[in-house]
């Protein structure tokens, strides 16, 4: 009986639950190296496929735009501060240039659309969120 | 008796179901969100128009968590996480309509069953959820922990994934309102200003499915999408009532799950669609249908997190103590109008009780017709272009991971974090769908184990509590048997047909 | 790598605001858009309300723009640290400055990483209670069972406002008979609901409460029922309250359990008291002249008296003191306790 007891010292207590995880999810990797080992050996080939057959410059275009527009939007917030402004002005270049992205023939015609959308889409949310419902963007 | 049943107050209702519905609908808005920001609204209104206009928006919010969660493959809420598992492959081949009509059908029997057990037995429930402590309820989460192993299509990984999401949701500090010291740990020292609360679950959620779907689509150049005449909408819908006919246990079951769930406080909303789901699933006689498309998996998903609902506000009417994240808003509702809730309040406020019921009668009615009505427009945003869809959607996320925290940069960059670790994780064969569970149950798990021993100090513990103990085991292991069973036989299936894989 | 970068564009930041931001000549004032952070994430809890009565009866009195925003303890006072121009305040309680004194992580000291600003508001419910069933009545009887060895357990959200009524008890039953604190023991767990949990698990004999949300338990007759046997608020504060208390306990009823009718020493001679005052917290480098505006609006709404019946009637104490005032009377509190502390450790 006595060696099922345990005493929890409340101080330490923040380590045990992460200490018994960590030590599980390393048996099952293990596990899952040795299983694997074959696939796991023919990674790379498996990841130079993946990027040859990869649309490049939508991926890393999605990416790049993502990051910049969101490292954008705090600075740029803070000029007009809790007005939301950061989160308008970065949104309506954003919403377009992502549009235009994934647009497959960047024709006039089909461009137009895009345009409006992001005209009026980033105002609709920014208008509804910080004037109606009182929340706060950046 | 029933004199608070004015023209204001059925509006209330009405216009808080509908809004909820649109929370419920945006990636990223969720229905607490709808429930605080409406809340100082409420003041002016009074306590029983109040309440009818945050009910509405309780029942529309979690109601609306099942459009795109369908239609997109992105949970609008943590509880409609199961529903995208059949519910987007069914939009994928056509079927939005017919998995968003069997999804509000479900929701609002859901809905009903739970309304009619707070109406019934709330009191009696409450002295029931009480006898969970500590060790009943890290049992509980761990049974919706073996939800994982149902879930996954290879043991190992999905297993692997799961415990990923586990340690995931340990970073940072060990939450003092949970009874945990408040202490550090699993952080870089460079990263405690950002990670001191860890990460958050929503911009989690919608990183992991909604920007990681996105980039998966641009990873493959953003093909066209549906064109109108690939939808099976209006009378091409093959939805029928009949569909239903073989779902009347699993509907039972599952609202139940739902409500059961939701009365014990501290386990939390997406546990109840989790138990609802794999338990239809290991009822099912076609279990290696779901997640593929099976009607029955949003039946179950939509019919437990819409059991939450009554569920949830039995701990609140009868002990004071909400039920989860909402009904947690909701105290602030009656404190704002100077009204305790505690085990008195159903005596001391009877026609504040008789307004509530009516209030969530009338919004599970009015948020079935609206959405009812609607959903043939709304099956048609799978046609909307890519091009304009996809970046309204980031940024909508963009917005749902900013406001859910009221105002936290990091939640942002979590998104961004979580949405390319969800496309390499597809890359790497890790599963999205345990790693989500383990992120999402991981928290509670801790407090709840770690406390179990903290307070009986004996390891028998788990096993010797109380009877309530000894059947959650023979649920959980029947659960892991039957797991352990079904991939089994998916291999064999597999391996007889080799020329497949 | 990151910070520098983050200095970088913080830096050009600042820049292009010094360059495109007229409105920021006029700094002495507060500005349109002011954000409100609170140290609790829940907005359905006492902070949150204490907080959007004020903020709604300055954004009126100023004709300006207030937002609460309920992010937190760390996260708010980050935002606070990150805004020195007066567009972040933020409002809290307590535990701002206890948090400091229990050593807890990510809590620095208020007095000197911000300035502590005017009082708003108490919330006199913080209470202890025992089961209905206990042999306990009284802390008398709990001092007198820990002079006579018994442990009695007291369930606590360690760190804080929970704990310091728990950290008092532990002073004075040392106080009375040195060594008995010893069998003052904390159970450490969480919230209301946790800690309502550990008492009907009979894992504590005492729990810390609230008169709001335990009042009811107190008029039952079940297995879950339980009883009042402190109320750490001051006499004065709780004769502020209305005189029909809260559910069907009185003020009257009320005030048995606190001071002096009920005894929890500080040293022998006075009582130990302990109110929950929500108070302004803000920015080190903000502009004094803020500080002054906050001062004029405030009094001249309290002159006016509609605030006093909106946090009445949600069971909050009407607390005003200006700036000067609330200083002093903060950093009083905090050496009170800081000794209280050190007494028992």
């Amino acid at each position: 009986m006595a060696r099922t007891q345990v005493t929890i010292d409340f101080e330490t207590s923040h380590l045990i639950f992460p200490t018994i995880i960590a030590t599980v999810l390393t048996l099952l990797f293990l596990t899952i190296v040795i299983r694997d080992r074959s696939r796991i050996a023919g990674s790379g080939a498996y990841w130079r496929q993946t990027f040859a057959s990869m649309d490049k410059v939508r991926f890393f275009g999605t990416l790049v735009l993502t990051l910049i527009y969101f490292w954008l939007m705090v600075p740029v917030g803070n000029m007009w501060p809790n007005t939301g402004m950061g989160f308008l002005i970065c949104s309506v270049p954003y919403v377009f240039a992502v549009g235009l992205l994934y647009l497959h023939e960047r024709s006039l015609r089909n461009m137009i659309p895009v345009a409006i959308m992001a005209a009026v889409a980033p105002p609709l949310a920014w208008w509804l969120f910080s004037y109606i419902f009182f929340l706060s963007l950046p | 008796m029933f004199e608070f049943i004015t023209p204001l107050f059925c509006l209330l209702i009405i216009g808080g179901t509908f809004l909820g519905i649109i929370f419920g609908s945006i990636p990223g808005l969720t229905a607490t969100m709808a429930v605080a920001v409406c809340l100082p609204l409420t003041f002016p209104l009074g306590l029983e128009n109040g309440l009818a206009l945050l009910l509405g928006l309780y029942v529309g919010g979690i109601s609306g968590g099942l459009v795109p969660a369908v239609l997109l493959g992105i949970p609008g809420t943590p509880s409609s996480i199961t529903t995208t598992f059949d519910g987007f492959p069914m939009a994928a081949s056509g079927e939005g309509e017919k998995a968003l009509r069997i999804g509000i059908v479900s929701s609002f029997v859901g809905g009903l069953i739970s309304l009619g057990i707070l109406f019934a037995f709330a009191p009696t429930l409450a002295r029931f959820a009480i006898e969970f402590s500590y060790v009943e309820k890290f049992l509980i989460i761990l049974f919706a922990l073996t939800v994982m192993a149902a879930l996954s299509k290879d043991l190992l990984l999905g297993i692997f994934s799961g415990v990923l999401g586990i340690f995931l949701s340990l970073i940072g500090r060990y939450d003092i309102s949970d009874g945990g010291n408040g202490k550090m740990r699993l952080v870089p020292q460079e990263w405690d200003y950002y990670l001191d609360n860890g990460f958050s679950l929503l911009p989690v959620l919608i990183g992991l499915f909604g920007l990681a779907a996105i980039l998966e689509q641009a990873e493959i150049g953003v093909p066209k999408g549906h064109s109108r005449e690939d939808l099976k909408v209006g009378g091409e819908s093959t939805f029928s009532f009949g569909i239903f006919r073989n779902q009347a246990g699993n509907l039972a079951r599952s609202s139940f799950i739902g409500t059961f769930v939701g009365i014990l406080p501290g386990v939390g909303g997406s546990a109840a669609s989790l138990l609802g789901y794999s338990n239809a699933k290991t009822f099912s006689k076609h279990p290696q249908t779901f997640g593929k498309g099976e009607p029955a998996g949003i039946v179950a998903s939509e019919s437990a997190n819409n059991g939450l609902t009554g569920g949830a506000l039995v701990p609140l009417l009868s002990l004071g103590i909400p039920g989860d994240a909402t009904t947690a808003i909701l105290v602030g509702a009656f404190t704002l109008q100077g009204i305790q809730v505690g085990p008195l309040f159903i005596g001391n406020n009877p026609d504040t009780w008789n307004a509530m019921i009516i209030a969530m009668l009338l919004a599970n009615v009015a948020m079935f017709m609206m959405m009812y009505i609607a959903i043939r427009h709304m099956a048609l945003v799978v046609t909307v272009p890519k091009h304009i869809l996809f970046p309204i959607i980031l940024m909508m996320c963009v917005v749902g991971a900013y406001t859910i925290n009221y105002g936290i940069m990091f939640d942002v960059w979590t998104l961004l974090i979580f949405g390319i670790l969800g496309w390499l994780m597809v890359k790497l064969r890790l599963e999205v769908a345990p790693f989500i569970i383990g992120f999402i149950l991981g928290p509670s798990s801790e407090v709840y184990f770690v406390k179990s021993l903290e307070s009986f100090g004996d390891l028998t513990i788990f096993f010797t509590k109380s009877w309530i103990a000894v059947v959650l085991w023979i649920l959980i292991i029947g659960s892991l048997v039957g797991s352990f069973y079904m991939s089994r036989r998916n291999a064999d299936q597999n391996a007889s047909g080799r020329a497949v894989g | 790598m990151t910070i520098s970068r983050r200095n970088f564009l913080a830096t050009s930041a600042a820049g292009a605001v010094a360059l495109a931001a007229p409105s920021l000549a006029r700094a002495q004032q507060l500005p349109r858009n002011v954000r409100l952070v609170i140290g609790s994430t829940s907005t359905g809890g006492d902070t949150y309300q204490n907080s959007s009565i004020v903020a709604d009866a300055l954004a009126e009195h100023l004709g300006i723009n207030i937002r609460v925003d309920a992010v937190g303890a760390s996260e708010g006072f980050r935002a606070l640290g990150r805004d020195s121009r007066g567009t972040t305040l933020m409002m809290f309680h307590d535990q701002s400055y206890l948090g400091n004194l229990y050593g807890r992580e990510g809590y620095a000291n208020p007095f000197e990483a911000y300035t502590v600003g005017q009082t708003v508001s108490i919330n006199p419910g913080n209470a202890y209670l025992v089961p209905k069933s206990s042999t306990y009545n009284s802390m008398e009887d709990i001092f007198n069972a820990a002079v006579a060895g018994e442990r009695v357990r007291v369930a606590i959200q360690p760190g804080g406002v929970s704990e310091i009524g728990f950290s008092a008890m532990k002073n004075a039953a040392n106080v009375r008979a040195p060594g008995s604190a010893d069998n003052l023991v904390a159970v450490n767990t969480g919230g209301q609901s946790d800690k309502n949990q550990t008492m009907w698990d009979d894992l504590a004999d005492c729990i810390n409460g609230s008169i709001q949300a335990n009042e009811q338990f107190t008029q039952i007759d079940d297995d879950t029922a339980m009883k009042f046997v402190w109320i750490t608020a001051r006499q004065a504060t709780l004769q502020q309250a209305p005189a029909e208390g809260m559910g069907n306990t009185t003020r009257e009823d009320l005030l048995k359990y606190a001071t002096p009718a009920t005894s929890v020493t500080l040293d022998g001679s006075q009582d130990f008291t302990f109110d929950k005052e929500f108070f302004f917290l803000f920015n080190k480098e903000m502009d004094t002249a803020i500080i002054d505006q906050l001062d004029e609006a405030l009094t001249a709404i309290y002159t006016e008296g509609a605030i006093q019946e909106r946090q009445l009637g949600s069971f909050f104490i009407p607390n005003f003191l200006n700036f000067a005032d609330a200083q002093a009377h903060l950093q009083a509190k905090n050496e009170t306790y800081r000794n209280v502390l050190a007494q028992i450790s």
